[in-house]
């Protein structure tokens, strides 16, 4: 494994993508997936930076003040983000379209914000009812967040990681699950009519995607070291939405790619110095104009060639055309 | 007649011409020997290679970018000056590699990563956030090279390790001289106390106000908080000034501090404002003018000490010349960085990352704009910060104005 991951790293380094950045490539790859599975069932949610960021506080309090493991922290906050999700989840997705966004943006401000002052309210809890008289608490540190995290996570373990998700998301599309939840996206009402238990869909890609939100949230925060409120704000939210538009939503590829794609090119463009936010703006804006369907796009790429060809072989010789 | 009035006028003109002459030649001496730098503590290097780089990540896109510009500005300036005097030896340049990290921590870590492994460069200056300075300083750690933070002021920066420094005074350093002082001088029983509890630095300051007051035994009638990027206080100041205090005890970064200070003076507080590092800046004088008369900030570096050093006066003029603008505390900070790292590997005399790092431990007593600078053994900075007051539209030392006004009423 540690071979495979030179091999990569010895290629793509001369265009600036080192390891921590292939590692938050990867990161945001998964990240992108979680997007990836709503967007295919239809529920704009932008919650996934909350989740994102339960997964992260969960975990590296369970490393840092516990001592576990990284793998048993993944498995407890991944957990604990399902169970946070299914609550959530029941009321909130009879919202449709651009509600459920707005209600989701309010879910992961009230996790941000949660964490911003969880210690105070432990405080004020503790020093009401318990009469403990502390002047100050500090379990998640409020806005300086957890710091001093150990960088437990390796590469290969986002790699193996990936590689897993995606194997269980090509035997989920195939499955009868996977074309329910197309179904649900394409009319929910004639899939309701066809025996599909859209409640349970719906829930249930929900909830998966908050796990893998909380996973990407637990490899990111061993891999940063620091895990504050800030880094899981409304920002985070729209960073996640772009990996999967981006990338292209009709293959599991697609926000793979988007997510590669979105964070290694601030990186890749660092040797424009200040014109650096100029091309990464300019590269987005020409796959938006020209490929709206994402990156990864059998039909977009096939429009795009057919009209380049039309204006390279066409014009020219319109008239031979015609004739022909 | 005229006779006289021409030997008048010559004996008028000859000593002026030699006078003249004189001062010329003084102030050729000054050029000789810049106002910074251990020109006489260590010898000119012998052993450098023709071309040497230090790394540098600063925020220079999205809102971070406020504090970012000035930083590189500041320290484009002090490696130009370097280069231009000579510092490092004759023919020998000091090249700065800047990187953005927008503010975001895994910008931070890969923008380390680049210049520490892949570009491989001597020390590195940054990063400007305290939150990107814990995800990446430990990169360069591992690595063995020196990490100089010029702005991160939150507490256990230095904790990650012998390659980690800065230059940034820590609030702890600064707000308790000045509470102590305005406590003094202006008599005060009962303040209010208002603080951003969103950003490291703002925390960090209002903890150690409370701290202050508390030792002063001062009574704090009511906490207020906001976020970063907020516009409108009203409902804090409202609550706050009903309670009727002696003063406002402020923990905000300049953005806020400038509305806050407004939006006081317009609910009718009058009394004064007491703030932190992140009051100390043109910005704020310039933006709330009138308003901030009657502010009083701790802080790392005095804009306006009449008694300046000749470096922190050389530093500004230089700054204003060449961009324009007055320079804040961060571009100060970050100036001297630059300074303290030409200073390591000029009295370090090699390239060596290990023999850089003990030699910026070992500096001390450095004429810098910040005062006579040197590190402590846990390689925070030590010098001596200042409390000073907004007074007619200018920052003056508090002391030197509660002298001024006790002359005035005798």
């Amino acid at each position: 494994m540690d071979f495979l991951i030179e091999a990569i790293l010895s290629v793509v380094r001369p265009i600036g993508i080192t390891e921590p950045v292939l590692q938050f490539m990867l990161v945001n790859a998964i990240l992108g997936i979680s997007m990836y599975l709503l967007l295919r069932t239809g529920m704009f949610s932008l919650a996934n930076a909350g989740f994102m960021a339960i997964g992260a506080y969960v975990s590296v309090l369970l490393t840092k003040e516990l001592d576990f493991a990284l793998g048993a922290a993944l498995v407890v906050a991944v957990i604990v983000c399902a169970l946070i999700a299914l609550p959530i989840g029941l009321p909130v997705l009879r919202l449709r379209d651009i509600y459920l966004a707005i209600a989701t943006i309010g879910f992961g401000e009230v996790v941000r914000i949660f964490f911003l002052n969880v210690d105070n309210m432990i405080l004020s809890y503790l020093n009401t009812f318990q009469d403990a008289g502390l002047r100050r608490y500090e379990l998640v540190g409020g806005g300086r967040g957890v710091r001093n995290v150990e960088r437990l996570t390796e590469t290969w373990h986002l790699i193996v990681f990936l590689i897993v998700i995606i194997f269980l998301l090509t035997r989920l599309q195939r499955s009868r699950f996977g074309r329910a939840m197309v179904a649900v996206r394409q009319d929910e009402r004639v899939a309701a009519n066809m025996g599909i238990n859209v409640v349970y869909v719906k829930n249930m890609v929900f909830v998966l995607s908050a796990m893998l939100a909380g996973a990407a949230g637990v490899f990111n925060g061993h891999l940063t070291r620091i895990v504050t409120p800030e880094m899981f704000g409304f920002d985070r939210a729209v960073d996640i939405l772009a990996y999967a538009v981006l990338g292209g939503t009709s293959v599991w590829a697609g926000p793979i790619v988007g997510g590669f794609v979105l964070t290694a090119l601030p990186e890749v463009l660092r040797r424009f110095n200040e014109y650096r936010g100029v091309f990464n703006g300019l590269v987005l804006l020409l796959v938006i104009v020209y490929l709206p369907g994402g990156l990864i796009n059998p039909q977009g790429w096939r429009k795009l060639w057919a009209s380049a060809r039309r204006r390279l072989t066409g014009q020219p010789a319109q008239p031979e055309a015609g004739g022909g | 007649m005229k006779k006289f009035r021409l030997i008048l006028s010559v004996l008028f003109i000859l000593p002026l011409i030699f006078v003249s002459v004189v001062s010329a030649d003084e102030h050729d001496e000054d050029a000789d020997t810049p106002p910074i730098g251990f020109w006489e503590e260590c010898e000119t290097p012998q052993n450098l290679p023709d071309e040497l780089t230090i790394g540098a990540i600063f925020g220079l896109s999205e809102a971070v970018a406020v504090y970012g510009i000035a930083q590189r500005q500041a320290v484009e300036l002090a490696v130009a000056e370097v280069n231009a005097w000579g510092y490092l030896g004759e023919g020998v340049t000091l090249r700065v590699q800047f990187e953005d990290s927008a503010g975001n921590a895994q910008q931070a870590i890969a923008a380390m990563e680049k210049l520490v492994v892949e570009d491989g460069v001597l020390a590195v200056l940054g990063p400007t956030l305290s939150t990107e300075a814990f995800a990446a300083d430990p990169i360069a750690q591992e690595n063995g090279t020196v990490v100089m933070g010029v702005s991160n002021t939150a507490i256990g920066i230095t904790d990650m390790g012998d390659f980690v420094f800065r230059n940034s005074l820590p609030e702890e350093a600064v707000i308790p001289g000045t509470v102590e002082q305005a406590i003094d001088a202006l008599g005060l029983e009962r303040v209010g106390v208002m603080y951003g509890d969103d950003d490291d630095f703002t925390i960090s300051g209002f903890d150690v106000f409370v701290d202050a007051l508390d030792d002063n035994e001062i009574e704090i009638l009511s906490v207020e908080t906001f976020a970063r990027g907020d516009r409108d206080f009203s409902s804090q100041l409202t609550s706050l000034i009903a309670r009727n205090p002696d003063a406002l005890v402020v923990s905000a970064l300049a953005a806020e501090a400038v509305q806050i200070i407004i939006q006081a003076r317009e609910f009718g507080y009058d009394g004064p404002i007491i703030g932190g590092n992140g009051f100390n800046s043109p910005a704020v004088l310039d933006q709330s003018g009138e308003d901030a008369e009657g502010v009083i900030v701790g802080a790392a570096w005095n804009i306006g000490d009449p008694d300046p050093e000749p470096s922190s006066e050389a530093f500004q003029q230089a700054f204003v010349e060449e961009y324009g603008v007055a320079p804040d505390q961060f571009a100060a900070q970050a100036y001297t960085g630059a300074w303290l790292f030409a200073t390591a590997i000029r009295c370090a005399d090699s390239d060596d990352r290990a023999d850089i790092r003990d030699a910026l431990a070992a500096i001390e007593d450095f004429p810098s704009p910040l005062g006579l600078y040197s590190f402590d053994e846990n390689r925070d900075p030590v010098h001596d910060p200042i409390a000073q007051i907004v007074f007619e539209g200018a920052f003056l030392p508090l002391a030197s104005v509660i002298e001024g006004a006790a002359e005035s009423d005798e």
